[in-house]
C-alpha cells in the first residue's frame, strides 16, 4: 500500500492530542501528592513495503509509543531513607520533649529546694509549730510533686505507645494495599497509562511506609516489588501479592519490641524506632527518678527512727511509698518530726538529731540528683534538636530533588501546550491538504 | 532534562519562609519574658547553673529569716544586759552606802529590803523570754533559766550550758544570746564558783543580822559585785561583737543576692538590645522573602497566554 497523506495527517492529529491530553493532565495534577510528570514518546509508524520494493516511498504516520513517568528510583529511594531517619528524630525528639516537659514543669527540683529550705528554717527554732508544719506541708508538696512527675512521664509514655501502636496499624494496611497494588501492576500493560498510575501509587505506598520503618525494595521488570524492613538486608514484608503482619509488643518497663509473622525485627529507623528510642530513655529517668523518691524517704525516714517526736515518744516515718508515683506522707501533724536525739524529754529544744537529718538529705542530695536528671534530658533533647533540623534539611532537600526531576513544572506544560496545538493544527492542515489534493484529482473527469 | 518544577518551587518557599516565621517569634518571646531560656533544652549548662543558683537563693533567704531573728534574740538579750548592768551597779551603790560605818542598823535593814527588790527584779530579767517564747538565758532550757527555791528564795540555774548555734550563710553559725551562767555565774575571792543571785541574797542576810559584821559583809561584797559588774559587763561585749558580725553577714548575703542575680541574668537573660536588633533583621528578611515569593509566584507563563 503507498502512503495515505489522510491518514498520515489523522495519525499525526491524533498523536497531538494524545499529547496534549497529557499535558493537560500533568497542569491538572500540578500540586497531587505523588503524582509523577508523565511525557509521552512519540515515534514514526514505518513499514507496510511490498517485499522487494523497498525503495518505494512508505510513510504511514505517527503513534503515540509510550506514556512516560519521570521517575529517578535513585531519588526515590534517596527520599524514603532521608524520610525516614527525619521521622525517627522527629518521634524521638517529641517523646524526648514530653520528658523534658514531664521533669521540669511538675516543678519537683523547686519542691525538694523548698523541702531542704523548710528543715533548714526548722533549725532555727526546732519546737515552732508553725515551722514544724511548714516542714511537713513541703513534704507534701514534695510527694505529691513527684507523684504528678510520675504520671506526667507515665502518660508521654502511654502517648507513645499509641502512636507507634497506629503506626504500627497503618503499616500493615499500607503493605496490604501494596501487595494488591503489586498483582494489578503484573497485569498492566507495559508502557500504558495505567501502569503508570499504578506505579504512582506504589511509589507513594512505599514512601509512606518508610515513615515508620527502615525500607528495603527489590523492583522487578514488570514493576512490582517486593519489601523488607529493618537494616539491610530486612525482614521480608510483602512479597508480590503476599503482606506479612506486623506486630508490637510492650515490656514491663513500658519499652516496645516488634516482630514480623512473629519473628523480632528491629525496624532500623523511622517513627517506630523513633518511639522504641524515646521510651527506654523514658524508662531510664522514671528509674532515676524512682531512686531519687526513695532516697529521700530512706534518709529522712531513717533520721527519724533515731530522734524523737515533740511528746517524747521515738520518731516515726515522715514518707511512705518508694518509688516516685507511690510516695506519699504518713504522718499526720508537725509535732511529729523528731528534731531532738532519742532519750531527749518532750518539747526538747535540742536539735542535734534534725541536723543529723539534714545532714542525711544533704548526701544524698536529691537536688543536685533530680538537677543532672534534667541536664541529661535537656542535654539530650539539645542535641537531638541539632540532628533533628539536620536530618530536616537533608530530607527537604531529598524531596526538593525529587519534585524537581519529576515534578510538574507549569510553564514547561505552558509551552508543550502551545507546541502540541500547533502541531495539532499542521496535522489538520496535512489533511486538508489531503482533501484538496482528492477534489483536485476528481475535477480532472469534468 | 532537569527543570524547576512547580512543587519544588512552593515546597522550598514554605520551608524557608516557615523557618524564618518560627525564629522570628523565638525572639519575640525571649523580649518578651526577658529570658533567653524557654526551657531547658535550649540551654542545658546554663538551664542546670540556673536551677542551682534559683537554689541558693531560696536557701539564702532561709538564712536571712534565721539570721534576722537570731538579730532579734540578741536585741532583747541587749537590752536585758543593759537593765542588768544598771541594776548590779545600784546594788553596788547600796553596797558602799551599807559599807559607810555611819550607816545605822535601821539603814541597813532599809538597804538590804532595796537588795531584796534589785535581786527580785534582776531574776525576772534573768527568767525572761524572747520573741519566740524561750527563755532568754537559759541556753535550750525548755522552760525558766533559774528555778527559785518557794522555801529559801535560793535560785538555781536550769538552763543547759550552751545555747545551740543557728545558721547565718556561707557555712557560718552564730550563737544567738547568753547563757546565765555566761552572765551571772563567777568565782569568789576564795576561787568558789557563785553567782550574782547567791551573793546578793547573802548581804542582804548580813545587812539584816545587823553589827559590826554587816559593815565588813558590806565591804566584802563592794569586791564581789565589782567582778558581777565585769562579767555582765563583758557580756555586753561579747555581744555586742556578734551583733556586728551578724551584720556583716547580712551585707555579705545581699552581696551575694546581687551576685546570684547578676549571674542568672548573664546566663538566662535576654539582652534586649541584641535581641532587638535580630528580631528587626529576621523581620526585614523576612518581609523581603516574603515578597520576592509573591513576585516570583506571579511569574507564569500561563498569564502570558491570550
Amino acid at each position: 500500500m503507498a502512503s495515505d497523506l489522510l491518514s498520515i495527517g489523522a495519525s499525526g492529529a491524533r498523536a497531538a492530542r494524545g499529547a496534549l491530553e497529557v499535558t493537560a493532565n500533568n497542569i491538572a495534577n500540578a500540586s497531587s501528592d505523588g503524582y509523577v510528570r508523565r511525557s509521552i514518546r512519540i515515534e514514526e509508524v514505518s513499514g507496510g513495503s511490498i517485499a522487494g520494493r523497498g525503495g518505494d516511498v512508505s510513510v504511514s504516520g505517527s503513534r503515540i509509543a509510550q506514556v512516560r513517568r519521570n521517575a529517578d528510583a535513585f531519588r526515590q529511594a534517596e527520599l524514603r531513607r532521608t524520610n525516614a531517619d527525619l521521622q525517627r528524630a522527629n518521634v524521638e525528639l517529641s517523646g524526648l520533649q514530653n520528658i523534658e516537659a514531664a521533669v521540669e514543669q511538675s516543678g519537683v527540683f523547686d519542691s525538694i529546694v523548698e523541702f531542704e529550705a523548710a528543715l533548714q528554717q526548722l533549725a532555727g527554732d526546732p519546737t515552732d509549730s508553725a515551722r514544724r508544719a511548714a516542714v511537713l506541708g513541703q513534704a507534701e508538696t514534695l510527694a505529691s510533686k513527684f507523684n504528678i512527675t510520675a504520671s506526667s512521664l507515665a502518660s508521654a509514655g502511654e502517648g507513645l505507645r499509641f502512636d507507634a501502636a497506629a503506626d504500627v496499624e497503618n503499616l500493615n494496611t499500607y503493605g496490604a494495599e501494596l501487595s494488591r497494588v503489586n498483582l494489578r501492576l503484573a497485569r498492566a500493560g507495559a508502557g500504558s497509562n495505567d501502569q503508570a498510575a499504578l506505579l504512582d501509587q506504589r511509589d507513594s505506598l512505599l514512601e509512606r511506609m518508610s515513615a515508620f520503618a527502615n525500607v528495603n525494595t527489590s523492583f522487578a521488570p514488570d514493576g512490582t516489588v517486593s519489601v523488607s524492613l529493618g537494616a539491610s538486608p530486612g525482614t521480608a514484608f510483602v512479597s508480590g501479592g503476599t503482606a506479612s503482619t506486623l506486630t508490637s509488643a510492650t515490656a514491663v518497663d513500658g519499652t516496645l519490641s516488634f516482630a514480623i509473622d512473629g519473628a523480632p525485627f528491629n525496624p532500623g529507623s523511622g517513627s517506630l524506632t523513633g518511639a522504641s528510642l524515646a521510651l527506654s530513655d523514658l524508662a531510664a529517668i522514671g528509674t532515676r527518678l524512682d531512686g531519687i523518691a526513695n532516697s529521700i524517704a530512706t534518709a529522712i525516714n531513717a533520721a527519724q527512727a533515731n530522734g524523737v517526736a515533740l511528746d517524747g515518744t521515738a520518731g516515726q516515718p515522715i514518707f511512705a511509698g518508694t518509688t516516685a508515683s507511690t510516695l506519699s506522707v504518713a504522718m499526720a501533724g508537725g509535732a511529729g518530726l523528731a528534731t531532738a536525739p532519742a532519750g531527749s524529754p518532750a518539747g526538747s529544744r535540742d536539735q542535734q538529731n534534725l541536723a543529723e537529718m539534714r545532714q542525711a538529705l544533704t548526701s544524698a542530695n536529691p537536688a543536685e540528683g533530680l538537677n543532672s536528671i534534667l541536664f541529661d534530658v535537656s542535654s539530650k533533647v539539645a542535641g537531638r534538636t541539632v540532628t533533628q533540623s539536620a536530618l530536616e534539611t537533608i530530607a527537604s532537600s531529598a524531596r526538593i530533588a525529587l519534585e524537581e526531576q519529576s515534578g510538574v513544572d507549569l510553564d514547561n506544560e505552558a509551552a508543550n501546550l502551545i507546541r502540541y496545538q500547533q502541531a495539532f493544527q499542521a496535522s489538520g492542515k496535512a489533511m486538508q491538504v489531503a482533501s484538496d489534493i482528492f477534489d483536485t484529482l476528481l475535477g480532472i473527469g469534468r | 532534562m532537569i527543570s524547576l518544577s512547580t512543587g519544588a518551587f512552593y515546597e522550598r518557599s514554605a520551608t524557608q519562609i516557615g523557618s524564618l516565621r518560627s525564629r522570628a517569634e523565638s525572639l519575640q518571646k525571649q523580649i518578651g519574658t526577658g529570658e533567653r531560656l524557654e526551657r531547658s533544652s535550649d540551654d542545658p549548662v546554663a538551664a542546670a547553673r540556673l536551677r542551682m543558683l534559683d537554689r541558693e537563693e531560696r536557701i539564702t533567704a532561709v538564712d536571712t529569716r534565721n539570721s534576722d531573728q537570731a538579730e532579734n534574740n540578741m536585741r532583747f538579750t541587749d537590752e536585758a544586759l543593759g537593765q542588768i548592768a544598771t541594776m548590779v551597779s545600784r546594788a553596788r551603790e547600796l553596797a558602799l552606802n551599807a559599807a559607810n560605818a555611819t550607816t545605822s542598823d535601821d539603814q541597813r535593814v532599809l538597804i538590804a529590803t532595796e537588795l531584796d527588790g534589785l535581786r527580785e527584779s534582776l531574776l525576772g530579767l534573768a527568767n525572761g523570754r524572747n520573741a519566740s517564747g524561750h527563755s532568754l538565758f537559759g541556753g535550750q532550757a525548755v522552760g525558766n533559766a533559774y528555778d527559785v527555791d518557794p522555801v529559801t528564795g535560793a535560785a538555781t540555774y536550769a538552763g543547759t550550758a550552751t545555747l545551740d548555734r543557728v545558721e547565718i550563710g556561707e557555712g557560718q553559725t552564730i550563737q544567738p544570746g547568753m547563757t546565765g551562767q555566761e552572765v551571772f555565774a563567777f568565782t569568789d575571792a576564795g576561787g568558789a564558783p557563785t553567782d550574782l543571785f547567791a551573793q546578793l541574797a547573802s548581804l542582804s542576810t548580813a545587812l539584816r543580822a545587823g553589827g559590826a559584821g554587816a559593815a565588813d559583809a558590806a565591804r566584802d561584797a563592794l569586791t564581789t559585785l565589782d567582778t558581777g559588774f565585769d562579767k555582765v559587763t563583758t557580756a555586753q561585749t561579747v555581744l555586742g561583737s556578734r551583733m556586728a558580725w551578724l551584720e556583716i553577714m547580712s551585707e555579705r548575703r545581699v552581696d551575694n543576692v546581687e551576685r546570684i542575680t547578676e549571674e542568672r541574668s548573664v546566663m538566662g537573660g535576654a539582652d534586649p538590645a541584641v535581641t532587638m536588633t535580630r528580631l528587626q533583621e529576621m523581620m526585614t528578611v523576612l518581609e523581603a522573602s516574603q515578597a520576592s515569593f509573591v513576585r516570583l509566584a506571579n511569574l507564569n507563563l500561563f498569564s502570558m497566554l491570550r
